[in-house]
């Protein structure tokens, strides 16, 4: 009893030790994502390039895909532009959901569609073009609906239009290989 | 100096007009708003809460959190809202489930652990003084000298 109790303090401090070691290697912005295994919610939002074009989840159905959101704004976002492209070679279906910025009344200009649509135009001819289309979220309405908490993040949606995977921060080969490729796979089977 | 302090006079005015100026029918949703844009937490800058933060995503929840108030939903409803969305992370009030209730019962658990120690030590203490150190040593001492003086032939 003595003797435990002498080394009490030692085990008590490799505990703690240990503890915050793992914490040292651990990611702080990993967490839980709310949307798994939910449907997409209710939306309609409109094409960037064909304004005219209303999207809405049914029409997204029957195919397994990735929903990437981005800005032309977000660095990060024109980085992984061209692995993205690769993937859409592979056979990957990618829909952009544009994350457009708020806008100062005081100090920024009014919204302008054919601005961005220059801007969207001239970084995918640049960087790479990995998307079928782009949705317009202009008030950030669904990405407020996804637990989006910034661009870019990218959910696997399956055929049924469930959401598979949420993944928060970039694509590139080692997270599309561990994390996102074995999810995609398994959703892709019929 | 009088300069200065029209300059800074200036300045102060022209920030306290840029602040947000949000419309509530009563008091009550007022303070409502207060409190849980000061309870939600930012999900891209951690540690602050929405009402501290001006990253875009806590813009946008100060702005929902702001309409669905407007729109007389109260306390729960909002927080739920949230949590549907961002997870039990959001909230700086976290629920209490088999993974958080260690949160409540450790402290307990160590307070209880404290006092259990305190009152083992005491016992031995007190029952080491009735029996006196001396009175022990010499017995085993005889004893010694006994078993001793036994083996020799």
């Amino acid at each position: 009893m003595r003797k435990v109790l002498y080394y009490l303090p030692l085990f008590a401090f490799l505990a703690l030790a240990l503890f915050l070691l793992s914490g040292l290697f651990s990611d702080p912005r990993e967490r839980d994502s709310a949307s798994l295994n939910k449907a997409l919610p209710e939306f309609a939002l409109a094409d960037v390039m064909q304004p005219d074009k209303i999207w809405t989840p049914s029409e997204l159905k029957g195919e397994t895909y990735l929903l990437n959101v981005w800005g032309t704004w977000c660095p990060t976002c024109n980085a992984e532009l061209g692995y993205l492209t690769e993937l859409r070679q592979q056979g990957v279906k990618i829909v952009g959901l544009y994350y457009e910025l708020p806008r100062d009344p005081a100090f920024d200009a009014p919204f302008n569609l054919a601005e961005l649509q220059k801007d969207v135009q001239q970084k995918l001819q640049q960087q790479g073009d990995p998307y079928q289309f782009n949705m317009l979220d202009i008030d950030r309405s669904l990405s407020l609906d996804l637990g989006v908490s910034g661009a870019p993040e990218t959910f696997i949606v399956d055929a049924d239009g469930i959401i598979r995977a949420h993944h928060i921060g970039d694509i590139n080969p080692l997270v599309w290989r561990s994390k996102l490729a074995p999810i995609y796979q398994e959703w892709r089977k019929p | 100096m009088s300069r200065l302090a029209c300059l800074l006079i200036l300045l102060f005015s022209v920030n306290a007009l840029c602040q947000e100026v949000l419309s509530f029918d009563t008091d009550a949703q007022r303070q409502l708003y207060q409190d849980l844009t000061a309870e939600l937490r930012c999900p891209q800058c951690q540690n602050q809460n929405i009402a501290d933060s001006n990253a875009v995503v806590a813009v946008d929840m100060r702005q929902k959190t702001y309409q669905l108030i407007r729109e007389g939903q109260d306390r729960q409803q909002v927080v739920d809202y949230m949590i549907n969305r961002y997870g039990d992370f959001v909230h700086y009030l976290p629920p209490v489930n088999r993974y958080t209730l260690w949160l409540w019962l450790l402290p307990l658990l160590m307070l209880l652990a404290l006092f259990a120690t305190g009152v083992y030590r005491r016992s031995r203490q007190t029952s080491a003084l009735e029996t006196p150190e001396v009175n022990t040593s010499a017995v085993e001492l005889d004893q010694l000298i006994a078993r001793y003086r036994s083996k020799k032939p």
